[in-house]
């Protein structure tokens, strides 16, 4: 018989308790979070939010995109930043067509490689992380041979337009949350996010209802490759250029936004709007700390201790039965 | 050994456990002599599955004492239980696949040490096979390379092994032939002979009056009936079980459609599991599938559904071929699948009510993609009436509903003209309790009304009774026999209770 | 019962061929380097190999044995680059000092991580990867923000030295290590424990393994494993690298998988695993004597990757289950009697 994970962990009230602790906790995080914003110098100026904002932008659009993988419960993928070095490659290389056209063809490389990826993972239940990570270290081979090892330059002049800022808020932040609102909708009011979301929730009671698997994974998959893309478009379009060494750690950071918006690694739980917060609650904590005058180190840090109270919270706070 | 003068082994002083409003166990005593062997019967939810995790430590009990030779107990986990000398074969297998026979056999034994004795281990794993008639199995063979009925006979071994002073089957038998079935009650009579307390539960009741010396019913968490086993008739435990209802309720009067809608199935099998199982299943009739766990019915739904990716056969749904081992392909031909294991396979936990009913219906309620909000509440409210879900509160999560109501809510998604022709449930009523029966049997024949083919695959003696129309009983992955109305009485039930059974 | 059979086919299981042939394979890539590139066979490639092996392989041992428990320790990363600045900064009396900092240290947080994944039944992977970020900013806070230079330069020299023309100071202790862990899980309960927290979590509950106590062992032996081939690395580069990227990562599990693990846990072996290692060692080396621009290495290790995790993928059986279904469905003739609806019993 199937004991649900309260039952093991003895009376009801200490896992209530657990709960408690965690609420606490988020509560507690976030009040000194406000503290220190209302009393660290120079904060609540415009153009501090707007450097929040933008440097949230790029790794928002990313993030917003692997949310699609996460929620369905492919957990994470881990060649985000080789396909946004691809995508921004991809970019540059096609402008002389056009600003519209080279984004498009930028996005549209980006969805199918990842979605091939993705409907290996649907079809056939591969490890998701070890296959980006192969398909990952694959793609990054295959795009420093196709730049010949040179640091790919852009083929036309609008590229700019990725750079500007109108209203003085850079383009980035328009996009990000454009698509943060598009993602939403589509994840909350269509019959394919509704899908998605189901198919992360329990994979086998989808299969059980008749869910065609493979195909909404690919089709996830699709979506959160077109958005590392259109990142690495504008990531391209900030460097001015785009080689291998574009993306450092970024492939975390897109994930720690996931986490720390409170979307369920295992799938099933979060939103669009939940990760647009994570990413902005990162860049927000990042720019604090930096403001206190926090040194590089003491950001990373923080940052990953921020992920694991959030993981750990939300996981406690889903009440789902454990890994037995 | 007068039970007067002797200790019991075990001992129950009003043992209680319940879980949220249900109350599993009600109070339960009980004594047990050592050297006693013990069976334990009772439907599904009566309260036997609860009362053998407390013993295994899996649960702890609300209320109750548990004495072990007289010594009070108190268990914080399994290897507490087993420490206390008790030791247990779950329904469900718990041995590990990629390991092998031998080092499951030892895995996790309390008291041992952290040496492996790679040749001691196995030697002792081949007497212990012995033991169940296993000399043939190689000790290091992986387990997941084993039957099922072997991996069963595996686990009886591991369990004879651990020196226990009690000792606790739950349906051992299910999967095993009638040969290995008498090797198993030559390996407990061995024990039981040594002094070890047996307690063997079972649906069978064929092999409790064979093999126990006293026996025990328990129905809807309580002890009704507790008698050696010589004033006792198999008559008189199903009468037991199933409490007044003995007669099953009359069967319908059906409304004769000019041409039903009909599935045929033709030669399907799977593997190792199901051999050639043929039938013509016709619309507005409820079909039931009588079989223990391994006896095949429920693969035989799972097949149907398309689940079973190595099924093999030819299954026309009106004419029309299904694609078997595509779940996708089947749905959308109009076969709906319901599965036993509802937290698994069924719903959406986390997910609200209102989306675990629409899930079948997306396509219909929304247009060019989008889910309008109050379309789907509609919808969802109509399917809630129609399945008797209370409506109030279709925005909350699927969890907070009673076992009954999840049912309903999980059957719910394929009612009023989903598309669906054919709805295959298995075990209907897993976990509900007897007002929740009720309400999802009518609902069951409320589909076959509407025309529906239903078939459902279930273990139970009353439920197989109240709402088959037509019974196929099965056993081993065969078909045994079909009854269909008229048929003997005598001869279905005898079937179902398995009474010929295994001589003492 | 054909037991010649039975024992050709266990011996054929995936556990056993992949990391034989895998390092068959590369085994017989190198030994013909000679031919196809022009290479002499020398003693320092070798050594080369082996102290590549040196941090890869510990570092695949602790992800490796985190995968066979039905785990994935993304942390290593990061207790490996904080076992390089805690080497760094104790070791600079004392090189022994300095490992058995780092080696602590690490064990100590991984321990911490390992019950709290434990007690709260949480997958591992979501909680790694967060402790992962956590460590390298640890890392960067321990180092002051800046690559810190070893300043005992006798260990630095002292661990390269070669031993017997082939070895060094740090290949023999990762092999020493490898081996150590080998005997423990061969001749221990704990090798099948292991096995059976990966195979059946739950029934290794229920029969009585003490879960919590092995998962929180476990992790803390992944970090100390990481964070014992940071501190060596950081000893021979002389300085501690604060950000290793995923390359470790990739590396580690490319010679799992070689290996023949499983992905899903419960299945592989630890000599595997040393052969996968080793395999993933020698296969760089191989790209280093041929020049291979990392660009086509990378190709390779990713396509190795993705072609392991393909194969190793579980419902890759049942699709051609089903294909051999329906072509059996489709082969027998429609049986000429369909058995009929029963009328009676």
């Amino acid at each position: 018989m199937r004991v649900a994970t309260w039952q093991r962990f003895g009376p009801l009230a200490e896992w209530r308790s657990l709960r408690g602790l965690f609420t606490g906790l988020a509560a507690l995080g976030l009040v000194v979070l406000v503290v220190l914003a209302l009393t660290t110098d120079r904060f609540l100026s415009v153009e501090n939010i707007k450097a929040i904002l933008s440097s949230a932008s790029i790794v928002g659009i990313m993030a917003l995109g692997l949310t699609f993988i996460t929620l369905i419960g492919s957990l994470v993928s881990l060649a985000i930043a080789a396909t946004a070095v691809m995508g921004a490659m991809v970019f540059l290389v096609e402008l002389n067509l056009g600003l519209v056209p080279a984004l498009a063809i930028s996005m549209a490389a980006g969805a199918a490689v990842t979605a091939l990826q993705g409907l290996i993972i649907g079809a056939w239940g591969a490890n998701p992380v070890i296959l980006t990570i192969g398909a990952g270290f694959l793609l990054s081979g295959i795009t420093t041979k196709a730049s010949g090892g040179v640091i790919v330059q852009p083929t036309g002049g609008s590229w700019e337009t990725l750079n500007s800022t109108p209203l003085g808020v850079p383009l980035g932040v328009y996009v990000m949350v454009a698509l943060a609102l598009l993602y939403q909708f589509v994840l909350k009011r269509t019959v394919l996010g509704r899908r998605v979301i189901l198919i992360g929730e329990n994979r086998d009671a989808a299969r059980a209802a008749g869910m065609r698997i493979p195909r909404i994974t690919a089709i996830a998959f699709a979506i959160a490759g077109a958005s590392f893309a259109l990142g690495g478009a504008f990531l391209g379009a900030f460097n001015k250029g785009a080689s291998a060494q574009l993306e450092g750690t970024a492939t975390f950071d897109v994930i720690a936004a996931v986490l720390v918006g409170g979307t369920l690694i295992s799938g099933g739980r979060g939103s669009a709007l939940r990760t647009l917060a994570g990413a902005i609650v990162i860049a927000t904590i990042s720019d604090l700390l930096l403001l206190r005058g926090f040194d590089t180190g003491a950001q990373i840090l923080l940052k990953g201790v921020l992920v694991v109270v959030v993981v750990l919270a939300t996981w406690v706070a889903s009440g789902r039965e454990g890994t037995a | 050994m007068s039970p007067a003068e002797s200790m019991p082994r075990l001992e129950l002083r009003g043992l209680a456990k319940s879980f949220g409003a249900v109350r599993a166990v009600r109070g339960v005593s009980l004594a047990i002599a050592p050297g006693e062997i013990h069976g334990l019967c009772g439907h599904n939810g009566a309260g036997k599955s609860t009362l053998i995790n407390m013993l295994a430590g899996n649960v702890a009990p609300d209320a109750g004492e548990i004495l072990l030779d007289g010594a009070p107990q108190s268990f914080a986990g399994p290897r507490d239980a087993q420490r206390a000398g008790i030791a247990t074969v779950d329904q469900e297998l718990s041995l590990v696949p990629t390991l092998s026979v031998a080092e499951n056999i030892v895995l996790g034994e309390v008291g041992a040490g952290l040496l492996r004795h790679a040749r001691r281990t196995r030697r002792r794993a081949a007497g212990l096979l012995a033991k169940v008639g296993l000399e043939d199995v190689d000790p290091d063979t992986p387990v997941d390379e084993l039957s099922i009925g072997t991996r069963q006979l595996v686990e009886i071994a591991r369990a004879l092994g651990r020196d226990a002073g009690l000792l606790i089957l739950d349906e051992p038998t299910a999967t095993l032939s009638d040969v290995e079935i008498e090797r198993v009650f030559r390996a407990v009579r061995g024990v039981a002979a040594q002094g070890c307390a047996v307690i063997f539960v079972s649906h069978r009741l064929g092999e409790i009056i064979g093999l126990c010396d006293r026996v025990t019913v328990m129905r809807d968490g309580d002890k009704v009936l507790d008698a050696d086993i010589g004033e006792v008739s198999a008559d008189g435990l199903v009468e037991a079980i199933l409490g007044e209802q003995l007669q099953p309720a009359p069967h319908r009067k059906l409304d004769p459609r000019e041409s039903p809608i009909a599935l045929s199935v033709e030669g399907l099998g799977v593997p190792g599991r199901l051999a050639d199982f043929s039938a013509e299943l016709l619309g507005g009739r409820i079909y039931g599938l009588a079989g223990q766990v391994g006896a095949g019915a429920s693969d035989v739904l799972r097949a149907l559904a398309g689940l079973v990716p190595a099924a093999t056969g030819r299954v026309r749904l009106a004419e029309r071929r299904l694609p078997l081992g595509d779940a996708a392909g089947i749905r959308s031909c109009g076969v709906g699948f319901v599965s036993g294991d509802r937290k698994a396979e069924g719903l959406f936990i986390g997910r609200s009510i209102l989306e675990n009913l629409t899930v079948a219906q997306l396509g219909r309620i929304a247009r060019g993609g989008r889910i309008g909000g109050r379309e789907e509440m509609q919808r969802g409210r109509e399917l809630a009436e129609a399945a008797h879900v209370p409506t109030e509160r279709l925005g909350e999560p699927v969890g907070v509903l009673s076992g009954g109501n999840q049912q309903k809510a999980l059957l719910g998604r394929y009612l009023l003209h989903s598309g669906v022709e054919v709805l295959l449930i298995d075990e209907p009523t897993r976990g509900v309790d007897v007002g929740g029966r009720a309400a999802i049997h009518e609902l069951l024949r409320e589909a076959a009304r509407q025309g529906q083919i239903v078939v459902f695959a279930s273990s139970e003696l009353d439920e197989l009774l109240e709402l088959g129309e037509t019974i196929i009983t099965m056993r081993s992955g065969r078909v045994i026999a079909t009854y269909a109305e008229g048929s003997s009485r005598e001869d279905l039930l005898s079937d179902l209770t398995h009474r010929e059974g295994v001589a003492a | 019962m054909n037991t010649a059979r039975r024992t050709a086919a266990r011996w054929l299981r995936p556990e056993t061929v992949v990391p034989i042939t895998s390092f068959a394979v590369v085994l017989a890539a190198y030994l013909l380097t000679p031919v196809y590139h022009g290479h002499e066979l020398v003693d320092f490639d070798v050594y080369n190999t082996l102290q590549g092996f040196a941090s890869l392989g510990l570092i695949a041992l602790a992800l490796g044995l985190t995968i066979l428990a039905g785990e994935f320790d993304v942390s290593v990363l990061g207790m490996q680059a904080l076992g390089g600045v805690l080497a760094v900064k104790a070791g600079a009396d004392s090189g022994l000092v300095g490992i058995l900092a780092a080696t602590a240290g690490c064990a100590f947080l991984g321990a911490l991580q390992g019950g709290v994944i434990a007690r709260l039944r949480v997958q591992s992977m979501s909680v790694t990867i967060g402790t992962y970020i956590a460590l390298l900013g640890l890392a960067n806070v321990v180092a002051g923000n800046e690559t810190l230079t070893f300043a005992n330069t006798d260990a630095s020299i002292w661990i390269n030295q070669t031993v017997a023309g082939l070895f060094s100071p740090r290949s023999l202790i990762a092999l020493g290590v490898f081996a150590l862990v080998l005997v423990v899980c061969a001749t221990t309960r704990i090798g099948p424990e292991l096995r059976a927290l990966g195979g059946d979590r739950r029934a290794s509950r229920v029969v009585g393994v003490p879960v919590d106590r092995r998962l929180t062992a476990l992790f803390g032996v992944s970090g100390a494993l990481a964070g014992l081939a940071g501190a060596m690395l950081a000893y021979s580069n002389a300085s501690a690298s604060l950000n290793p990227g995923l390359q470790p990562l990739v590396l580690a599990a490319a010679a799992a998988v070689l290996g023949g693990l499983s992905l899903r846990g419960g299945r592989g072996a630890i000599w595997g695993l040393l052969l996968g290692a080793l395999a993933v060692s020698l296969l760089e080396q191989v790209f280093n004597v041929t020049a291979l621009p990392a660009s086509s290495a990378q190709i390779v290790f990713g396509s190795l990757l993705l072609v392991v995790v393909v194969v190793d993928a579980p419902d890759l059986r049942s699709s051609l289950a089903r294909l051999q279904a329906r072509r059996a469905s489709a082969r027998s003739a429609p049986s000429a009697q369909v058995k009929p609806k029963a009328a009676g019993g």
